[in-house]
């Protein structure tokens, strides 16, 4: 499915998800971001998505991983221009997301790809950050694929 | 940083994670540190060849945020 069938809530979760992404400093647009820009969304924080708390949540699983192999206190100077515009590259698990949103449409028979699409196709993923953050934030996923 | 040397988690999971969480932390060392240098007064060519890659790959990566940020005049 090309770019022109996203719907304008689509391609607004895309370009939001690459704002998340430079705000954070990250150097690559991931599933995360695309989970971010989405939770900013009314219908979605309806159903219990909060960006704040999200962000918390992969914050404490960023810190959780970080400890695991015994590093600390990863506190950095950040760089005066991390948060400077720059070039991102739309990693593979964005990607994935948006391929398992285009699925869902397809196998819904919808001709056009929703936010609501890509939303279930960034909380299909079972391995990663995402379903990492959305455990610390305990957030029901089954539910809230029931409910998109 | 770390307080004992690394080990690997028992969980895959959590092991598999820590190698994503390192490479945003290693992402953050990296913007700090071509800031410095090339607020320093190292050139892309200095930077690059430190970091071991091509003055190309650290010019497209850097240069922009660094000009925004009016620290590089960009070039070299």
């Amino acid at each position: 499915m090309a770019f022109e069938r996203f719907t304008r809530d689509a391609r607004a979760a895309v370009l939001g998800a690459r704002q998340q992404a430079r705000t954070l400093g990250h150097h690559d647009v991931e599933a995360e971001h695309l989970l971010l820009a989405l939770a900013g969304r009314p219908e979605f924080q309806a159903l219990g998505l909060d960006r704040e708390r999200l962000a918390d949540a992969l914050a404490a699983e960023e810190e959780r991983s970080l400890a695991s192999i015994g590093l600390a206190g990863a506190e950095l100077e950040p760089a005066v221009a991390a948060r400077a515009p720059r070039r991102l590259r739309f990693a593979t698990s964005a990607k994935l997301s948006l391929q398992r949103a285009m699925k869902v449409a397809a196998a819904r028979g919808d001709r056009r790809l929703t936010a609501g699409h890509v939303l279930l196709g960034v909380i299909a993923a079972e391995r990663g950050r995402v379903p990492r953050a959305l455990q610390i934030a305990e957030i029901d996923v089954e539910e809230l694929r029931a409910q998109i | 940083m770390f307080t004992a040397p690394p080990t690997l988690p028992e969980d895959p999971a959590d092991a598999l994670a820590a190698v994503g969480a390192l490479r945003r932390l290693a992402d953050r060392v990296e913007d700090a540190a071509v800031e410095r240098a090339v607020l320093d007064g190292w050139t892309w060519s200095d930077v690059a060849e430190a970091l071991g890659v091509t003055r190309q790959a650290v010019h497209k990566k850097h240069a922009r945020r660094l000009h925004a940020a009016g620290i590089s005049k960009g070039g070299r």
